[in-house]
């Protein structure tokens, strides 16, 4: 047993590193971090446009006037997601190249729309704002890579205008980005220009039907969900960060999938998907953090009888309301115990099961693609994300499977804990 | 003396923060110690005189490591279990530990 954790660690640290630390996902990871703020500042009007009875409070009439009123506050960010993406990610892998960052970013942005049609059903001047969130986020996410990469090609190969001494500096700048910028995007415009000839007209749409759609129907499956849960769960078994590291990959795809939940909730319209950024982020993670220790420190407070098993419970409680889990997870340990091992991976998976069929069942509703922030207590998180009291409910239920799964283990572990005590007394 | 934590949020290293500064006030030693995000550690690195990165985070060690020795900061992995227990105590003495030695 020993040895072979020993060669699982020895894998994954590696897998760990590449995956946290590797330039592009880094960049993506950051670029969605500087979209975040926009994403949550939409979500809150989501929640609040459609606060449940309320159209039958004050009348459906009001209600519409009511949502459209609101409707630009998530319009203008969550829904258009990608923009601001692109632009993190731009801006990001540009600094990471120690380049002038708000060019990296704005090029990725021009990039991006030079590769979106302007024309919808016949009429120019037009960008569908779908393009813009959902659909466009593989497209954007690719973009942004390319562009940055460009940009900072153009910069280190020198084609700059050199001023001469004495100019300001933010003039000198402004000329020194003109080479590069202008070969980055007339490049991106070269690409523009074939893909117009081809069958899929626009790289939009080649990107989205060719990587996005299968990635996204991939990504929405439950085997691909239990896969990500469980590598989410072996990482964190070695005291690595499982969430952070999944995310890297994960991310785009569950994104995605939550926009265009958004858009079909927003239009009134069945939710396409069950899986999708909240799903994990709410159902998965959002009891207590990463393994749903929420339900394992109920447990320590009602089965723990040693003085250790106390201690734990309420160093891990304060925290674990939050969804902040450390303390548990080293201090229990669940790092590399044997012991655990089984409750630690099970129960995730078996929660996610559970849920993914309550919602296909439709006795729950799907997360409506609203992105609610991780340290949101569990029950409450849940319902903000699926805009119902059932998805707290769900929560409630799952952290009852989750104890059952602990239950034998906890008292095991209890009572060694409590023998030794007595020992050394 | 200026200590740096740090993990992905900065979280739940926040969460050591305040117990550290409890120890440090109690032996009478000003420090102080703040806790970061990943992507803010280059930046606030300058500002520290010692590094140190949250156990489920230490896959970070490398990324850091040669900025870090540029500026002269150390850098360590906090102790699993003081982090688990949150024990300000030992991860300031560790803290302590490599600033004396560097």
């Amino acid at each position: 047993m020993n040895k072979f954790m020993e060669v699982l660690e020895k894998f994954l640290m590696p897998v760990a590193d590449k995956l946290n630390n590797n330039r592009y996902l880094t960049a993506l990871r950051d670029g969605f971090m500087v979209a975040l703020p926009l994403i949550i500042f939409g979500s809150i009007f989501v929640v609040i446009a459609n606060l449940p009875f309320l159209d039958r409070l004050i009348g459906e009439e009001t209600f519409a006037t009511y949502q459209s009123a609101l409707s630009s506050a998530s319009n203008a960010t969550l829904a258009i997601m990608g923009l601001f993406v692109i632009i993190g990610i731009g801006y990001k892998l540009t600094q990471s190249y120690e380049g002038e960052a708000i060019y990296g970013g704005v090029a990725a942005l021009a990039a991006f729309l030079i590769l979106t049609p302007q024309v919808l059903d016949g009429m120019g001047g037009v960008i569908p704002t779908s393009s813009l969130g959902a659909q466009g986020m593989f497209v954007g996410i690719f973009t942004a890579f390319f562009a940055a990469e460009l940009y900072h090609f153009f910069t280190k190969k020198g084609f700059t205008i050199k001023m001469p001494e004495g100019v300001p500096s933010a003039v000198a700048r402004s000329f020194s980005a003109l080479v590069p910028m202008t070969m980055t995007l007339t490049t991106f415009l070269v690409v523009r220009i074939i893909f117009d000839i081809t069958p899929f007209e626009s790289v939009q749409d080649f990107v989205y039907t060719v990587v996005q759609a299968p990635l996204t129907a991939l990504g929405s499956g439950l085997p691909a969900t239990i896969v990500a849960v469980l590598l989410i769960q072996l990482f964190w078994f070695f005291g690595l960060h499982g969430q952070i590291i999944v995310n890297s990959v994960f991310d785009p795809i569950w994104y995605a999938l939550a926009n265009e939940n958004l858009q079909a909730f927003q239009a009134g319209d069945a939710l396409p998907h069950i899986v999708s950024k909240q799903f994990i982020d709410s159902f998965i993670v959002g009891m207590g953090g990463s393994g749903m220790t929420l339900a394992v420190i109920i447990g320590i407070f009602i089965i723990g009888k040693s003085r250790q098993m106390k201690e734990i419970g309420k160093l891990g409680a304060p925290a674990g309301i939050f969804n902040v889990n450390e303390p548990i997870i080293f201090g229990l340990p669940i790092i590399m115990n044997p012991l655990v091992l089984i409750p630690w991976l099970l129960a995730p998976v078996v929660v996610a099961v559970f849920t993914y069929f309550t919602m296909a069942a439709g006795i729950v509703p799907a997360p409506t693609g609203v992105i609610v922030p991780w340290t949101t207590p569990t029950i409450i998180n849940g319902a903000l994300a699926t805009n119902s009291w059932q998805g707290g409910i769900l929560q409630a239920v799952n952290i009852c499977i989750v104890f059952i799964i602990w239950w034998p283990f906890l008292r095991i572990m209890d009572k060694q804990f409590y023998e030794t005590e007595r020992k050394q007394q | 003396m200026k200590i740096l934590l740090a993990c992905s949020a900065g979280m739940s290293t926040s969460l050591l923060v305040s117990k550290m500064e409890k120890v440090a006030e109690e032996k009478g030693l000003e420090a102080e110690i703040w806790a970061v995000a990943q992507d803010k550690v280059i930046s606030e690195l300058p500002k520290a005189d010692v590094l140190l990165i949250g156990p489920q985070m230490r896959f970070l060690k490398k990324k850091f490591e040669a900025k870090a020795q540029e500026l002269n900061v150390p850098v360590d992995i906090i102790d699993p279990v003081a982090y688990g227990r949150v024990n300000g105590e030992a991860v300031l003495d560790k803290a302590m530990e490599l600033i004396e030695a560097k």
